[in-house]
């Protein structure tokens, strides 16, 4: 393996890791000497190879920050932190959860996180020992609609593609050239492109993705929903669909059909609507349903709007019904690996929960995550329930979600806020206690990967922690001691843990301590042979009876009741996107990626900004009937007229670090707190703004 | 002599810039000094807009400007890889290399001295990839010897035409 070769020129030790950047976690490669990170690189022998992006390559910063968090810390009274120490912090954090507990009930804590697998041992501690049924990604914010839509068609979260067989590709608001995605999954589209597979991106924006694209379809925002409706009309009409996969495998097709007929979703219907031409729908629907095999989805484009959810419903409906689902070049239904828990709580220990998930407790059951622009209101009204305790977790509300304010004025009033986090993130600022954790490079972790089969990442601590920073096991471990449960988590060493977890693993443990992955087979159609579908007919539903039973429309329809749209005082749609070079808070001290672009902007097509007397790089006020904000403007061709476009998640005056302070703006003050009505994800670019001059 | 260069693949670069960081970590280059660099140009008026980006480092040039330049004799040609590199002891840093070079590639360090690619001379060739080369995660740059590299690019666009659907039309020579 070329691991060795880079291990004799640089005298140093390969130690397997995983990138913790973005949600798609690869499976890297550490090399380390003397205790530092000299190179990094993606994992050998895992599909993404050696390669990494821009930000995973980067992040070899993070192992070497004298700008991270290093030491826990406590507001003080003035509302400055303090350095306390790990004891202090700890015992009195387990105090007052008892107090909360013993006088508003377990329900009263809320712990979120984003995507992290060592949170199973959160869930031990604080959903199964402590008993709160509130423990939550911070999908709200993310891919919320998309995972309800997967859910209630697929029954399973989260769909990936197998474009390395794939004839016809159409991506709906999403851009894996761009921002981010599974680097192995981008390397096999364009493979496949070179092998003649057509690629359709529908985007208000061209994108990266749209970029490279055969057909680039500019939709006029939040209108995706209508334009898959017609796709699917003129499928039915023209009887493109495969009957038989529909006879066997789909549950609802003929309700699906008769709903989409008799309601007219016509492409002449859809034409006025999205802004795309009848004849383009015709071929772009005529070419989805003749090229097999086809696969097509949707991301944040679509899940930011209100029409969300049913515009991904439709997607996958889309998908289900040309029969292009979990076979080569479709979406894929991905297998686990048989992981086993790091530790097992006996079942006479484990707290039953009485009260429901705050989602379902405030009119959302079908959530996948806690809507947490419900938060604000349980914390400081009591509703349904008292909330108390805010735990976060390498997640950042106070620059991720909308309504920054409110966010502020609810950390104000809870009783007990944590951040655990590796930086001083907005949200740590905002918190009383601020308990550093180690960074990915010091600490081990056991994951499922987001490759089509079964992928396990065992990533291995490669240097020891900074300063005091402790990995979230050891973070739980000291916790659960302080609050009597000690016993439960209970090793010397996480080679203990993770040999439990890796057991049923049919390799070796030491093999895959040394390579870092291990790989499945990956299976296609497995609905086929294990016994159909795990949604309640075993069949795809495009047709829900459980939306039905909740009292939501059981087919995907398109209604702009709950759009924001442009006026005359706001005439523009303000859309967010994630920039190529930086995701969230942990790249924003980084200096390489700050040296390819520090700062955020407004995108604006040159046509509005010639009118408005705005020219490239031109400071702008752009205000929202909530708030207004200042920032760069960037002039281009490559954004639809009308439209305003921010990459979000930069600025909000940040402290923690040297090279982030001051640079950015934070525009999530300007997004009002809007939610889709079923799925309780943000709809932020349900928002207009004017842009001036200034 | 052997003459090694890099391949680059425009239709797959995504303007990414993992091969510029990838370069500096292994470099242990400052963030600020680039070796390997990416543009991104657009063309066109909204909707009909296309873009290319292109990842360029130096090209290890047969007949090296920046060589012929240099009042210093600090640029040579390596023997073995057809490198070209920068003797840092002899370099004043007049920057004429970089006034020569059609493609911009040699860099003023931090310490006043020009730098450049160095075609990662630690990296036994045959053994291991450059690292912009290992990190890219479009294997969008393939480093080798030129005459490989040429055989390559002919044998790309042949299997690209070979799926393109309007290459029957290329192929038969009928003009453009």
């Amino acid at each position: 393996m070329t691991r060795d070769v880079i291990n004799e020129i640089r005298g140093t030790k390969t130690v397997p890791g995983v990138c913790m950047i973005c949600p798609w976690h690869c499976p890297t490669e550490n090399f380390v000497k003397n205790g530092r990170v000299e190179y990094v690189r993606g994992n050998e022998y895992a599909v993404n190879a050696t390669s990494r992006c821009v930000k995973g390559i980067s992040s070899i910063h993070s192992s070497r920050d004298s700008d991270r968090l290093l030491y826990p810390m406590k507001r003080n009274s003035q509302g400055v932190h303090e350095r306390i120490s790990w004891d202090d912090a700890l015992t009195q954090i387990a105090a007052r959860l008892k107090a909360n507990k013993d006088a508003f009930g377990p329900e009263s804590l809320v712990y979120l996180w984003h995507l992290d697998s060592n949170e199973t041992f959160t869930h031990k501690l604080f959903g199964e020992l402590y008993g709160t049924p509130n423990l939550s990604g911070h999908g709200a914010a993310c891919d919320q609609d998309r995972r309800l839509a997967a859910l209630e068609t697929f029954a399973h979260p989260l769909p990936v593609k197998d474009y390395a067989n794939s004839r016809f590709v159409m991506l709906w608001g999403a851009d894996p050239f761009g921002p981010n995605e599974a680097l192995h999954e981008n390397r096999e589209l364009l493979e496949s492109m070179k092998k003649g597979c057509r690629l359709v991106v529908v985007d208000p924006n061209r994108s990266r993705t749209a970029e490279k694209a055969h057909l680039w379809l500019p939709i006029k925002p939040g209108t995706d929903g209508a334009l898959a409706l017609a796709m699917a009309y003129h499928i039915i009409e023209t009887k493109s669909y495969d009957q038989a996969f529909c006879d066997e495998w789909v549950h609802g097709f003929s309700e699906f059909a008769e709903h989409v007929l008799s309601n007219e979703y016509t492409p002449k219907w859809a034409e006025t609507i999205t802004g795309i031409s009848r004849e383009t729908i015709i071929a772009v629907a005529d070419e989805f349903a003749l090229t097999k095999p086809a696969l097509m989805d949707g991301l944040k484009g679509l899940v930011n709007y209100t029409t969300g959810l049913d515009a991904l419903r439709t997607v996958f409906a889309l998908n289900v019904i040309t029969g292009n689902i979990d076979g080569p070049g479709n979406l894929i239904l991905k297998e686990l690996a048989p992981l086993d828990m790091p530790v097992d709580i006996p079942e006479e220990a484990i707290t039953a929960t009485e009260q429901l998930p705050l989602g379902s407790a405030m009119g959302y059951p079908l959530a996948p995550d806690m809507p947490t622009q419900l938060l604000p209101e349980a914390v400081l009204e009591g509703n349904p329930y008292p909330v108390k305790s805010l735990f976060f977790h390498i997640c950042n509300p106070a620059q991720s979600d909308p309504n920054t304010r409110l966010f502020e004025k609810m950390m104000a009033a809870v009783d007990l806020s944590v951040t655990i986090d590796i930086y001083m993130s907005e949200t740590a600022q905002l918190s009383e206690f601020v308990l550093p954790e180690a960074s990915t490079y010091e600490r081990a972790e056991v994951r499922e990967s987001l490759w089509a089969g079964p992928q396990v990442v065992f990533a291995q601590p490669a240097i020891e922690p900074l300063g005091e920073s402790k990995p979230l096991y050891e973070i739980m471990k000291g916790l659960a001691e302080k609050m009597g449960y000690g016993e439960y988590f209970q090793w010397n060493s996480w080679e203990d843990w993770a040999r439990k977890q890796t057991a049923f693993l049919p390799v070796t443990y030491e093999e895959l301590k040394e390579k870092g992955v291990w790989e499945g087979e990956l299976r296609y159609h497995k609905f086929k042979t294990d016994g159909g579908l795990a949604t309640p007919s075993g069949k795809f539903e495009i047709y829900s009876n459980l939306f039905e039973e909740m009292g939501y429309s059981p087919l995907p329809g398109f209604s702009e009741e709950h759009r924001i749209k442009p006026d005359a005082e706001y005439p523009f749609q303000l859309i967010n996107c994630k920039m190529q070079y930086h995701c969230g808070t942990h790249t924003q001290n980084n200096p390489y990626l700050m040296s390819i672009v520090s700062e955020n902007w407004v995108e604006l097509n040159t046509n509005d900004a010639r009118r408005l007397g705005i020219a490239d790089g031109d400071r702008v006020e752009v205000s929202s009937p909530q708030a207004s904000a200042t920032i760069s403007a960037k002039v281009s061709e490559a954004v639809q007229p009308g439209v305003a476009r921010v990459p979000h998640g930069h600025g909000f005056g940040r402290r923690f670090g040297t090279l982030a302070r001051g640079k950015g703006t934070h525009i999530n003050p300007l997004f009002e707190t809007r939610m889709n009505p079923v799925s309780g994800g943000i709809s932020f670019n349900e928002c207009t703004v004017n842009i001036r001059k200034i | 002599m052997s003459q090694y260069g890099f391949y680059f693949d425009k239709e797959k670069c995504i303007g990414c810039r993992a091969c510029e960081v990838a370069c500096q970590v292994w470099n242990n280059a400052v963030q600020t000094v680039k070796w390997r660099n990416v543009s991104c140009l657009t063309r066109g008026t909204y909707p009909e807009v296309t873009g290319v980006n292109a990842s360029l480092a130096c090209m290890h040039c047969a007949e090296a400007p920046c060589k012929k330049a240099c009042p210093r004799q600090a640029i040579s040609k390596e023997e073995d890889s057809g490198g070209v590199t920068v003797d840092q002891s002899r370099c004043v840093g007049c920057m004429l290399c970089l006034w020569a070079c059609p493609f911009g590639a040699p860099q003023m360090g931090v310490k006043g001295r020009m730098e450049k690619c160095t075609f990662c001379e630690e990296r036994p060739v045959g053994k291991i990839k450059r690292a912009c080369e290992e990190i890219c995660p479009q294997q969008a740059i393939v480093s080798g010897r030129i005459e490989d590299l040429v055989l390559r690019s002919k044998q790309v666009v042949a299997e690209r035409l070979s799926y393109d659907k309007q290459a029957e039309v290329i192929l038969g020579h009928e003009e453009k």
